[in-house]
């Protein structure tokens, strides 16, 4: 070290030196915040639109449902085809948040996860095709979920029971909400 | 030639992970696959070398008894900057790194590199010993994600490798798996130049035999 001061070991000059150093990093990230905050907005907003376009491909439009928060009909042409809802569930660790696809007679389409906590290669398992395809027609008093294969019934991916149980869960209380939602505004 | 040494003494002899035995935190949690463990690795790879080209910059202004605090400010600005960046250009990966990307701010082979080798050393140095150090974290990493991916999910870096006759077990990819790898790495390593060292000791003596 090349400190040589005789008042090197002052109070002010120690305060000072943590002082510029919080005060320069606060000047990078505020400048960088400035630059990027618009762009990731964009970004977020894109994904979002994206996740829903995944879930109906077909739609050509998504309005958000008014007095619902985060709750989006998807449209072609002024035609009704899907209710789109987030529905956000505890899993195995923090919460699974994802949107729910379901027709206008209240079956789902299909389910889409926007964020999660699930353990890799285990819990995300519940994710894939081969777990998620077993919800697609099916209404809020089907979604049963069994551990052992059954006919009519969601069957869990094994080792990740949790997992499936939110999903499973997040997916009727998404139903459920959306007939509630249906016969108030009948 | 002396740069080459600083870069690879990270990658087996100091390995941050199996010799050093720092950051073993992220060692066990993000490497139950492949793809996470690389995208850990880089991303310290990155915040170690930027942390100790700024430590190597300013080791002659900041004060000695604060200069753990200013690192730790250091660290921290870098990633907070990284993730902002992150967050609008590659907003796929933020979303996979995302709750690790945070934790990065207290890992301590970050902090050690800039206490023993950033703040004592030129800037050209201390960038090539940040580069090599992330270089074998990240193969640190990746060797365990490796292991740990093939026997707990049959696959490597996503592809399935193991028909599904193959019943993995599941404490591969739990957290008691990751004790487990790591520990017969270390193992072996630490076998591994017990031999050597032997072998040395027995053809020293041999020499001074003759």
């Amino acid at each position: 070290m090349t400190h040589t001061d005789h008042n090197d070991n002052s109070m002010f000059r120690i305060t000072l030196n943590l002082t510029l150093a919080a005060f320069l990093s606060g000047v990078i990230i505020a400048v960088v915040f400035y630059l990027t905050a618009p762009i990731a907005e964009i970004q977020r907003i894109k994904m979002k639109e994206q996740s829903m376009k995944e879930l109906i491909p077909e739609a050509t439009s998504f309005s958000p449902i008014q007095g619902k928060e985060e709750w989006f009909k998807a449209e072609k042409d002024g035609q009704l085809l899907a209710y789109l809802i987030l529905a956000s569930e505890k899993g195995f660790d923090g919460h699974v948040k994802m949107f729910v696809g379901a027709t206008p007679d209240q079956k789902v389409i299909g389910f889409k996860v926007l964020s999660h906590k699930e353990t890799p290669g285990l819990g995300d398992q519940a994710f894939k095709p081969k777990f998620a395809d077993q919800f697609t027609g099916k209404g809020y008093q089907q979604l049963e979920l069994v551990k052992i294969q059954e006919e009519g019934k969601i069957t869990a991916v094994t080792g990740a029971t949790i997992t499936s149980r939110a999903v499973t869960n997040g997916i009727k209380h998404a139903l459920v909400e959306l007939e509630k939602y249906l016969n108030e505004s009948k | 030639m002396n740069l080459w040494k600083e870069f690879t003494k990270g990658l087996i002899a100091e390995n941050p992970i199996f010799r050093l035995a720092l950051s073993l935190c992220p060692a066990l949690a993000v490497t139950s696959n492949v793809y996470n463990a690389l995208g850990m690795g880089l991303t310290v790879m990155f915040v170690i070398t930027c942390n100790n080209i700024s430590v190597s910059t300013f080791r002659n202004v900041i004060h000695p008894k604060v200069r753990v605090p200013v690192y730790i400010i250091s660290i921290a600005t870098i990633v907070t900057v990284a993730m902002l960046v992150l967050e609008a250009f590659l907003p796929v990966l933020f979303k996979e790194l995302g709750i690790y990307l945070s934790l990065v701010v207290v890992f301590a082979i970050i902090l050690a590199r800039a206490e023993v080798f950033a703040a004592k050393n030129k800037v050209i140095p201390a960038m090539v010993d940040g580069l090599g150090m992330g270089a074998g974290f990240t193969l640190g990493m990746v060797t365990i994600g490796g292991i740990r991916e093939i026997i707990g999910n049959g696959s490597f870096f996503g592809y399935q490798l193991l028909g599904s006759w193959y019943h993995p077990p599941l404490i591969v990819i739990l957290a008691p798996g990751g004790f487990i790898v790591i520990g017969f790495i270390i193992g072996a390593m630490n076998l591994s130049e017990k031999r050597k060292k032997e072998k040395m000791e027995k053809t020293a003596a041999a020499g001074g035999n003759i």
